[in-house]
């Protein structure tokens, strides 16, 4: 190893540069941020929702996550129908919007709610006029 | 004719003194108290807001002004569960014949960390971030009010119930706007322990993260951690009370990816639209809300 002094200063500089690269890399932070942090994002299952009223409402109108699933212009005493949505462990809330006829007394709608493993689950909303209500599964 | 004109004018005056002077002097510790009492009274209540808002309840110390006021006072409420250390000194010092109501030890606590000590727990004194919390303490106040003015029962009980009413449609709001968020994304990471009571009442989890507030620089070990969590449970936002060290808060979401959230009130009122109860709540809601969905 004998050579110009020089060529090997050189040398060695040059494989420091080749080695900073990558080390700069992997030790400084990025100041873009990362990507947002996204939680187990619970697969849209097949669920059951059967409403049933003791009086006959007007209109109806279910809602999940502030999205309209379902709207009944012209309800009928019992009627049923099969969404499919999200539906974690943690359960899920479905916003009811219900019209009752003006005047009519106190009424109720029967929620009957089955889960994707087939487990039924029920709530009731009751109300006067216009009705709106969240009700949480299960 | 000037006699008969002077002795109506002092009749007067002496009649509005009077007046002035038989409504129910109350002193109040907390200003969601201090709103409390102004629903609950109305124009039959004299109320003193010793906390103003803006103030950290948990730094607050009356000063003399405060005592002479406590002194005459009939009735002094207190947001109790430990937050008004003063409350022994406020009691000798004072020698008040006023009824002390200490409001949030009527109802059930939910435990936190101490500050002092992380081995140990103390009451959450946070109670008002639950609005169920919130309609036991109009009932608090009706009573202690209806039993050191007797003669304004009905009115105390009218306004009880027009109060409890407002507090019945923002509870079906707030139920309205959170019904926009998955129950499973429910994940709030604050700076200050101060959400339990809203947390328990609305499914939320609670991870609350310290060193963001503080101006100690927390260990790499615990930014490393906090950012484990909030990656490990997906928690899209994060509320810091206050940023004092915003290099950490940086490293935190530069790291997690999480976004920072709105400001929250935590500890009482505000200005502007956090002035009274429901719109600080409501500001809450819609942060949480905004930032989550």
């Amino acid at each position: 190893m004998r050579g110009s002094p020089l060529l090997r200063a050189l040398l060695v500089f040059l494989a420091i540069l080749a080695l900073g690269w990558p080390l700069r890399r992997l030790t400084s932070a990025s100041d873009a941020p990362r990507e947002q942090p996204t939680a187990a994002v619970a697969v849209a299952k097949e669920i059951g929702l059967r409403l049933s009223f003791t009086l006959l409402p007007k209109s109806v109108k279910v809602l999940h996550l502030g999205q309209a699933v379902w709207i009944e212009n012209a309800p009928t005493a019992e009627m049923q129908r099969a969404l499919k949505l999200a539906y974690p462990a943690a359960g899920i809330d479905l916003q009811f919007q219900i019209e009752w006829p003006a005047g009519a007394p106190l009424a109720a709608m029967r929620a009957t709610l089955t889960d994707p493993d087939g487990k039924a689950h029920e709530h009731s909303v009751w109300g006067q006029g216009s009705t709106e209500e969240v009700v949480t599964f299960p | 004719m000037k006699k008969p004109g002077l002795f109506l004018l002092a009749l007067l005056a002496f009649a509005v003194r009077a007046g002035a002077e038989e409504k129910l002097r109350v002193s109040s510790f907390s200003t969601i108290l201090t709103e409390l009492a102004e629903q609950v009274g109305g124009d039959r209540v004299a109320v003193t807001g010793h906390v103003r808002a803006g103030i950290d309840p948990h730094e607050y110390e009356p000063k003399p002004g405060d005592l002479k006021v406590v002194g005459e006072a009939q009735v002094i409420l207190l947001s109790a569960k430990h937050m008004e250390g003063y409350v022994g000194k406020l009691k000798e010092s004072t020698g008040t014949k006023g009824v002390l109501v200490e409001v949030g030890d009527r109802f059930g606590s939910l435990k936190m960390t101490a500050e002092d000590d992380a081995s140990k727990t103390v009451e959450d004194p946070h109670w008002w971030q639950s609005i169920a919390n919130m309609e036991k303490a109009v009932e608090v106040v009706r009573e202690a009010f209806s039993k050191a003015a007797p003669a304004e029962v009905p009115v105390f009980a009218a306004n009880a119930a027009k109060y409890r009413a407002r507090l019945e449609a923002l509870k079906k709001w707030t139920r309205i706007e959170l019904a926009k968020l998955p129950r499973d994304q429910r994940k709030l990471v604050t700076s200050h322990d101060a959400f339990q009571y809203f947390a328990e009442e609305n499914g939320f989890e609670i991870y609350a993260i310290e060193g963001i507030s503080s101006a100690d620089q927390p260990s790499s070990k615990k930014v490393a951690g906090i950012i484990a969590t909030i990656k490990k449970k997906g928690v899209k936002a994060i509320f810091p009370e206050k940023i004092e060290n915003p290099k950490v808060l940086k490293e935190i979401t530069r790291e997690s990816g999480a976004q920072v959230g709105g400001e929250l009130y935590a500890d009482g009122l505000g200005e502007g639209e956090a002035a009274t109860y429901e719109g600080m709540y409501r500001h809450n809601v819609s942060e949480i809300v905004k930032a989550l969905k």
